[in-house]
């Protein structure tokens, strides 16, 4: 990479130091700043004259009340034991949790952003505690393909129906078949039950594929195959179905979510 | 930060001490709102204690990550509690900002107001325009995006003068920031 064609990054490093990125941009940031020195460098400068600037601002105290509130939950608070090997970024500001960042319009993409990060932290991981290198190299092409889905521009994001309104699967169209990566959905009793993706067109939703989820960890899988006209879809849904194959009508939708661009 | 790795609790309110003006001042300029800038300090200086090991003294100063962790956490905050009202006259008092030098209250500590007159003067260095999308974005707490929309301009020409500015602040500012303000 050329000098120019890291203008890109540079920009972004300035607007990731700023917290100022939009979720698409943080999430290509994000996955791009561990191992770049150069963007290291320009966030931590960034942060250094975002500090200076803080200085130019009307002194103001806050109350002395604050000052005890946080001495009883100092007291009432234990520090958290760092594990012995700690998966780390670069980033010297903690990355928002998605419990907290509820705003209207970023929660889908912010979910995607931090989705996106974890992944890159897991792979740390795995470099570290993973010994079994055939093992790791497929672990790590596995996680770049649900990273490449997750950030995918015309990805649809799916959020539950439930009361916490969290994303829980991602899907793509790709050729002929659908990308599914399932990062919150329950665990299916895959004897009984299956996940039917539904393409949502008029009033008539038509069913796409069916996957399962067999634990928690997030996992790309490809439904559907030989189908046409996948990306005349604009929303998708994800349905819990009995048995094992998809009805003409869902049943029992869980997550919902439309194409983002 | 020593102290508090080693489970120091009256080290916190020893570093509250020394940050909590800066630090306040900050998030009440991008919260608007008292009370959600002291919850803010709260969460900022209770998550330092609880996991002290998040700051890297390789990648830069205490104050510099604090204050970043302050400014990250109330924009989240901002966001969270959005006042379109409330938001749409600080963007009309940060546009104000953009002024080289801002009438305000100057501390009383000579020191501060050195810092003080020389991040003005610094940012006095910059076009309006970089002072303007820097301004929003900072105390604002605007995506870049929304800085766009603000002032009318194009998003990548947003993002160029964001970098463009920070370059100019850094260079005017020289590599020793002087942010950490001891009393």
């Amino acid at each position: 990479m050329t000098h120019d064609d890291h203008q890109t990054f540079d920009e972004l490093a300035v607007g990731w130091a700023l917290h100022a990125l939009e979720p698409e941009d943080e999430a290509i940031f994000t996955a791009h700043l561990p191992g770049c020195a150069r963007c290291a460098e320009t966030v931590a400068g960034t942060t250094g004259a975002m500090a200076a600037m803080a200085t130019d601002l009307p002194a103001a105290e806050p109350s002395d009340a604050l000052r005890q509130r946080l001495g009883r939950a100092v007291e009432e608070t234990e520090q958290v034991s760092a594990p012995a090997l700690h998966p780390r970024t670069p980033r010297a500001v903690p990355a928002p949790r998605a419990a907290e960042d509820r705003p209207r319009r970023r929660l889908l993409p912010a979910l995607v952003a931090a989705a996106a990060a974890a992944i890159v932290g897991l792979g740390v991981w795995n470099v570290v505690l993973n010994d079994d290198r055939q093992e790791l190299q497929t672990t790590v092409a596995s996680q770049s393909a649900a990273m490449h889905v997750l950030l995918d521009p015309h990805r649809a994001t799916l959020a539950s129906l439930g009361d916490d309104g969290q994303p829980v699967a991602t899907v793509v169209p790709h050729g002929e078949a659908l990308e599914v990566v399932a990062h919150g959905l329950a665990v299916n009793d895959a004897d009984r039950t299956t996940y039917v993706v539904w393409g949502m067109q008029g009033e008539q939703p038509v069913p796409l594929g069916t996957f399962d989820v067999k634990g928690s960890q997030m996992e790309l899988q490809t439904v559907g195959s030989g189908l046409t006209g996948l990306d005349q879809f604009h929303e998708y849904a994800v349905s819990l179905e009995p048995g094992q194959k998809a009805p003409s009508t869902p049943t029992d939708v869980v997550a919902t979510g439309q194409v983002t661009s | 930060m020593r102290r508090i790795r080693a489970g120091d609790r009256s080290a916190v309110d020893d570093l509250y001490e020394r940050f909590r003006r800066p630090a306040f001042s900050l998030a009440r300029r991008i919260l608007g709102d008292d009370v959600l800038a002291e919850d803010v300090l709260q969460e900022v200086f209770l998550s330092v204690w609880r996991d002290p090991s998040a700051f890297d003294r390789s990648r830069g100063s205490v104050a510099s990550w604090l204050l970043a962790v302050v400014h990250h956490k109330a924009v989240d905050a901002v966001r969270r509690e959005e006042s379109q009202r409330r938001r749409q006259t600080l963007a009309e008092e940060d546009l104000a900002l953009t002024a080289p030098v801002a009438t305000r209250d100057v501390e009383d500590e000579a020191w501060s107001r050195v810092v003080a007159q020389r991040v003005r003067t610094a940012m006095g260095a910059l076009s309006s325009s970089q002072r303007e999308a820097l301004t929003l974005a900072y105390y604002g707490g605007y995506t870049q995006r929304e800085v766009a929309a603000l002032t009318g301009t194009p998003l990548g020409t947003v993002k160029t003068r964001m970098l463009a500015g920070m370059r100019r602040l850094r260079e005017e500012l020289g590599t020793d920031v002087p942010a950490e303000q001891s009393r």
